[in-house]
């Protein structure tokens, strides 16, 4: 679809993400820019980006990938390195990263989609994958066991401040970039394809849509925003070793996806953004206490969803709008 | 009919499952206009044999010729692409999408705008009798019914050049059967669109039908108008298992 028409056909819709992108970069003022909250809200702020990216292969196209931080880990050392040894800026790591990242998911992608796996050995073999990096950059002549720290240079070219509020506002701008992405592909005839792909693989070929031409497109959609953002993880981070391959944390996005709604951009955010506040609060008071806290919340989340509500958070939302607002669902189209 | 030029020709297709041949050596032609009736007792192989000729199964023998181009074993998004279009016995339905949105993902194959594709898709919902009130349903909540319909829709708004159409009518009641019918013939009519059509449903298919193939444990049977087969022992004996005097 042309830009024209996706621009005059959602308008509603981009002129909402950007108004929530306007209050988010309100909110560093609203908490006084206190560090501690503005790196929480950062860190939140990225899953929101890492789960709308997600939606694209998990929510649309229905893959069941839990291998996010094997684009970001890629993405981000790529990018890392790139500056730690060669002095190149990030601004241009980042986006060799996401085109690393991107040849990954092509390498991995076509053999995958061409033998036709899918379901849970697709699940399964995505989940390898992150274990597979972790092991692979363990390995003395790449990262060994060490951890990895970033010069330290500071500013705008880097990417790194002293402070958190520049790294907030440039991760709020990279989130509605996201979430445009995703608005732009949910109305075009990849989304349409995607969403028929999830619904009955064997049923959208017969109408003449190459399946596996577009997962792997998908998938290189997800892989690249992720491998963009690997580096800014890193900066959050702070440091960089073989552990940024994070399998706990590939599967916490694919369950955040879930939660909020699969192909639901509205539902990806709100999902991420308050289960990472929930998540980091909790390994802030009780971690200590009980490691994995925040996992196991997630999980028993995920439960209650799968059994109350299988289309997440914007299937409430959804059920809400039916039981309050008395108006035909025809009418809210136009 | 036989005088216009073949849009398929299949020639001695053969597919096995294991010890059982569901087709076995079948060959017919398909002449550019018409309604080509396909009829058989259950597990005669028609479905099978859909699945020969939309690529999804390659078949083990045999070819498949659309159009004057050789199609055996390609892929089925090819095959589609190429203008043939077939509906499912067993309901495939998009789920979480609206009736509207999974037609347009059928119109979108030939049209670029998704907002065209819409309203091609629109177009075609309400051509074959889909009340405009469903049209923003999701396809989880709509009858069995519809789903035909839905099914047989997204298929007409790719633009087909062949329909192969398998048990469309299948538990629709008799008024129903004959308002699909009337549709049927409409698209066979006015835009000349050739279809071979599965049915049980003897006077739904006799009455659509221009000829008729009869299968019968994987083979082809008998070949004729519809007349000529309603009194051929061999399609009676098919049918009720007991030699013809
Ligand atoms: N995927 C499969 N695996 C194994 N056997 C199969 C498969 N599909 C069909 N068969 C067998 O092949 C034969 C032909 O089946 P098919 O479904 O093509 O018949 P049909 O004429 O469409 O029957 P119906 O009128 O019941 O739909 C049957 O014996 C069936 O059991
Ligand atoms: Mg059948």
């Amino acid at each position: 679809m042309g830009w024209g028409e996706w621009i005059s056909e959602s308008k509603r819709y981009i002129i909402g993400t950007l108004v929530l992108g306007g209050l988010l970069a309100l909110v560093p003022f609203a908490i006084n820019f206190d560090m501690y909250y503005l790196l929480i809200l950062s860190t939140a702020l990225l899953y929101g980006v890492y789960v709308v990216a997600w939606n694209i292969i998990g929510g649309y196209a229905g893959q069941l990938d839990l291998a996010a931080f094997a684009y970001i880990g890629l993405g981000g050392i790529v990018a890392a390195e790139l500056f730690t040894i060669y002095g190149v800026t990030p601004w241009v790591g980042m986006f060799v990263g996401a085109g690393v990242a991107m040849i990954l998911a092509a390498a991995i992608g076509y053999p995958t989609f061409r033998f036709g796996i899918k379901d849970v050995w697709y699940a399964l073999m995505s989940a390898a994958l992150v274990v597979i990096l972790n092991n692979i950059f363990h390995l003395p002549e790449l990262l060994g066991s060490l951890d990895h720290y970033l010069p330290s240079k500071y500013g705008w070219m880097y990417l790194r401040f002293p402070t958190y509020e520049n790294l907030y506002w440039f991760v709020t701008v990279t989130l509605v970039v996201a979430m445009l992405i995703n608005l732009k592909i949910s109305h075009s005839k990849t989304g349409y394809y995607l969403r028929a792909i999830r619904e009955d693989e064997l049923a959208a070929e017969a109408l003449g849509i190459d399946v596996r031409k577009y997962k792997l497109l998908a998938l290189m959609m997800y892989a690249g925003i992720l491998g963009f953002m690997g580096y800014v993880s890193i900066v959050i981070q702070g440091t960089y070793s073989y552990h940024t391959f994070d399998s706990p944390n590939s599967i916490t996005i694919a369950i955040m996806g879930i939660i909020g709604g699969l192909g639901s951009i509205a539902g990806a955010f709100t999902s991420a953004v308050t289960l990472k506040i929930i998540g980091e609060y909790l390994r802030s008071t009780l971690g200590a206490s009980i490691p994995g806290i925040h996992l196991l919340i997630y999980g028993l989340l995920l439960i209650i969803v799968g059994i109350f509500k299988p289309d997440g958070l914007a299937g409430v939302w959804v059920s809400l709008k039916k039981k309050f607002v008395k108006k035909n669902v025809r009418g809210e189209k136009k | 009919m036989s005088s216009g030029k073949a849009v398929l020709e299949v020639n001695g297709v053969v597919k096995r499952f294991g010890g059982i041949i569901a087709v076995n050596k079948v060959s017919f032609k398909v002449y550019e206009g018409e309604i080509l009736g396909l009829i058989g007792p259950n597990g005669a192989g028609k479905t099978t044999l859909f699945n020969c000729i939309t690529g999804v199964y390659t078949p083990e023998e045999g070819h498949v010729v659309f159009l004057g181009q050789e199609i055996t074993g390609l892929q089925p998004h090819i095959i589609a692409q190429k203008g043939i279009l077939r509906t499912w016995q067993k309901v495939r339905p998009f789920k979480k999408m609206t009736v509207l949105d999974t037609v347009t993902v059928g119109a979108l194959l030939r049209i670029k705008s998704v907002r065209k594709a819409r309203e091609k898709a629109a177009e075609i919902l309400r051509f074959i009798g889909m009340p405009e009130e469903k049209f923003d349903v999701l396809g989880r909540e709509i009858t069995l019914i519809e789903h035909k319909l839905v099914d047989l829709a997204r298929a007409l708004a790719t633009g087909p050049k062949l329909l192969l159409l398998d048990e469309v009518a299948a538990g629709l009641r008799p008024h129903e059967m004959e308002e699909l019918a009337n549709v049927l013939r409409k698209i066979n009519k006015e835009k000349g669109l050739t279809m071979i059509v599965v049915e049980h449903v003897m006077r739904f298919v006799m009455g659509l039908s221009n000829r008729l193939i009869v299968m019968h444990e994987g083979q082809k049977i008998a070949e004729g108008k519809p007349e000529e087969i309603a009194n051929d022992p061999r399609v009676i004996e098919a049918y009720l298992g007991t030699k013809p005097l």
